[in-house]
């Protein structure tokens, strides 16, 4: 239930300060001050921070709402990777340092590895998010728009394109959810890797079909799913495409003695 | 619109299942070729249904009452989900212990429950399903077999078709017409059992381009029932039928039916010297996709044990499920003739034949891939 009055709350601070006019004006050079003082003061950006030095003292798992929610509204600043990365600094005894974390390789993570397989879960939760308000819109415009005498949402053809996203953006959070099964604040290397294989593939199907389903509009400037099928496709690429992260998943498994796929699954790839 | 669905965990009683269930399939199919373990679903061994029966593990969530093994549906997910994954032969007794006996313990009446419940726990009672017709096949409200009222039960005339296992079946549970005409739709359908033994009936087999035969023709002519041939309520027969299909749609039998495939492909490249780059992202493709779907099964097994009825995220489930189903032979094909001189094992190839010649189905059993994302689109949130 932590979770849902997290995510509530944080929903509220970004219908406040974090609304398509707001991405617009930030993305054109605007400032984005006023966004990042409300997520600073709200305290978010340390719920990975043990309780003892200061933060909440959540774990990865409990902080999913809040990437997800950072998609949904294409937050223009990096707020889930500061949740992260301050973390790792007060985990490495470096001093978090101010404002917002912009250059993840001077995050201080044990390893390469580890700092590319916790971006990718990140990229993973924010892509979900896109993808999920991607949905919505087009699901909103499939029963708005009237093309030869009835809402475009009646005709099976729009039907079948429109559950192809339902299907891969639900596939997409539950491997992104997997992604942040973690007790602490660093995933599971194979379990981020799931992820964003899984959710970089879905990227390409959701977008595609969004902006088949709504014609031209859909890629005018001033139409709001291009604020998220741009960042659906950069999530994609993001740490690494699918074929990057399903060659880590598939050298696992060929690694494996005997096992076959379900014992694979079960042992390295389950949440 | 998309909610989402909480990770679960397999409950640990239910998960120790597993090594009981595995020992008993290693000594039981023994060394049968995998391209004869493929058929699974559609593998009949009346022999095996018995043996696994005998275990306890045919109706393993009824009621003790009627001689069930009373556990939960995270410990069937496991049984099923090591009989799929071994390409176990399980048709015999699959339709009566995921279908028909649920559906019998959910509208079937005292002494139905008495008779039937614990014949399909012995593995003495193998049911088939009748739902499709030659005139009523996605558009499954427009059947036309009948029964008709007689002063002793009723009488049956009539046609069904895909109709799998019929042959072997002891009962049928069928969808039919018990008033109004193919016109009223949804409205005057029942569901019956029919005792596959009695005069009137005639099966006949249609043998499908693997050489197989497990679709059959199934004719009734002027078949007399009794009166408690009807389960659940006179007319309400859709409705019983649409949670019926609900309930098919959620379980792991979604997700596995080109694993014996899959996991062919995996050792005859662990064999290998050199695996290609692709194969490996290719490996990594599909665990990862049965990894989340696997993830999801469980989530949606999770919400079914609560009272809950999660039918949009079934739909969902299956649809993504028989997508990646279908892939796994396509694909795998594509890998292996990358290298056009390569000396694959003849058991992987016959396996990969038998899967690529069946896989078509795997996408229309229990409602076809349109109908599904239909039902999909509709339920989250298109007017």
């Amino acid at each position: 239930m932590t979770d849902d009055l997290l995510g509530q709350s944080f929903e509220r601070l970004l219908q406040e300060h974090c609304t398509p006019a707001h991405v617009r004006d930030i993305e054109n050079g605007g400032p984005a001050d006023a966004l990042w003082t409300a997520v600073e003061q709200s305290g978010f950006l340390d719920a990975l921070i043990p309780e003892e030095k200061g933060g909440a003292g959540l774990a990865l798992r409990d902080v999913f709402p809040l990437a997800v929610l950072c998609g949904r509204y294409a937050v223009p600043v990096p707020v889930a990777e500061t949740i992260l990365a301050r973390a790792i600094y007060v985990a490495a005894s470096q001093e978090v340092p101010v404002g917002p974390v912009t250059n993840w390789d001077q995050v201080p993570f044990e390893t390469v590895d580890i700092r590319r397989s916790t971006g990718a879960a990140i990229a993973a939760a924010l892509l979900v998010g896109a993808m999920e308000r991607a949905f919505e819109i087009t699901v909103a415009f499939a029963n708005d728009r009237t093309q030869f005498g009835r809402p475009i949402g009646k005709f099976q053809a729009v039907q079948q394109q429109i559950s192809v996203m339902a299907e891969q953006t639900f596939a997409a959070k539950m491997a992104a959810e997997m992604g942040f099964a973690s007790d602490d604040w660093l995933p599971d290397p194979l379990l981020a890797a799931v992820a964003k294989a899984r959710s970089s593939e879905a990227a390409v199907l959701v977008s595609a079909n969004a902006h088949a389903v709504h014609g031209a509009i859909g890629a005018t400037e001033e139409y709001d799913l291009q604020l998220f099928t741009r960042r659906i496709h950069a999530g994609r690429t993001a740490f690494g495409a699918e074929s990057y992260w399903n060659r880590i998943i598939g050298e696992a498994v060929l690694a494996s003695g005997p096992e076959g796929v379900l014992d694979n699954i079960r042992y390295k790839l389950s949440a | 619109m998309l909610g989402s669905l909480p990770l679960v965990s397999i409950p640990v009683e239910d998960e120790a299942l597993r090594p009981a269930v595995r020992t008993f399939l290693e000594q039981t199919l023994g060394d049968r070729p995998r391209h004869v373990l493929a058929r699974s679903w559609v593998g009949f061994d009346g022999d095996f249904s018995r043996a696994l029966a005998a275990k306890g593990w045919v109706g393993l969530t009824f009621p003790t009452d009627y001689g069930g093994g009373g556990r939960s549906a995270f410990a069937r997910f496991v049984l099923a989900e090591e009989l799929l994954n071994a390409g176990a032969p399980v048709y015999a007794h699959w339709i009566a212990d995921r279908q028909s006996g649920p559906l019998i313990l959910k509208y079937g009446t005292e002494a139905q429950k008495n008779f039937y419940i614990p014949k399909i726990c012995k593995g003495e009672a193998f049911f088939c399903i009748g739902m499709s017709e030659p005139a009523a096949g996605s558009d499954l409200a427009s059947v036309r077999t009948r029964a008709t009222k007689t002063e002793t039960g009723w009488l049956l005339n009539g046609q069904k078709i895909w109709t799998s296992g019929a042959k072997y079946s002891q009962y049928m549970v069928a969808l039919v017409r018990t008033s109004g005409e193919p016109e009223d739709r949804n409205k005057g359908l029942s569901q019956i059992i029919i005792d596959m033994s009695l005069p009137g009936i005639d099966v006949r087999p249609i043998k499908d381009m693997s050489g197989d035969s497990h679709f059959n023709e199934v004719f009734f002519d002027d078949v007399e029932l009794g009166e408690d041939a009807l389960v659940g309520t006179e007319g309400g027969g859709w409705n019983q039928v649409t949670s019926e299909l609900a309930f098919e749609r959620s379980g792991p039998e979604r997700i596995y039916s080109s694993i014996l495939l899959l996991d062919g492909w995996l050792d005859y490249l662990k064999s290998q010297d050199h695996v290609s780059e692709a194969s490996i992202i290719l490996i990594g493709k599909f665990a990862a996709h049965l990894a989340v779907l696997r993830a999801m099964s469980l989530a949606i097994t999770d919400q079914l044990t609560k009272g809950e009825s999660p039918a949009n995220e079934a739909a969902l489930v299956k649809d993504l499920g028989t997508e990646i189903e279908q892939a796994i032979p396509t694909l795998i094909a594509d890998a292996l003739a990358a290298i056009p001189d390569a000396v694959v094992p003849d058991d992987l190839m016959k396996t990969l034949a038998y899967v690529t010649q069946m896989s078509p189905t795997f996408s229309l059993r229990g409602g076809t891939r349109e109908i599904l994302r239909g039902i999909i689109a509709r339920g989250l949130g298109l007017r």
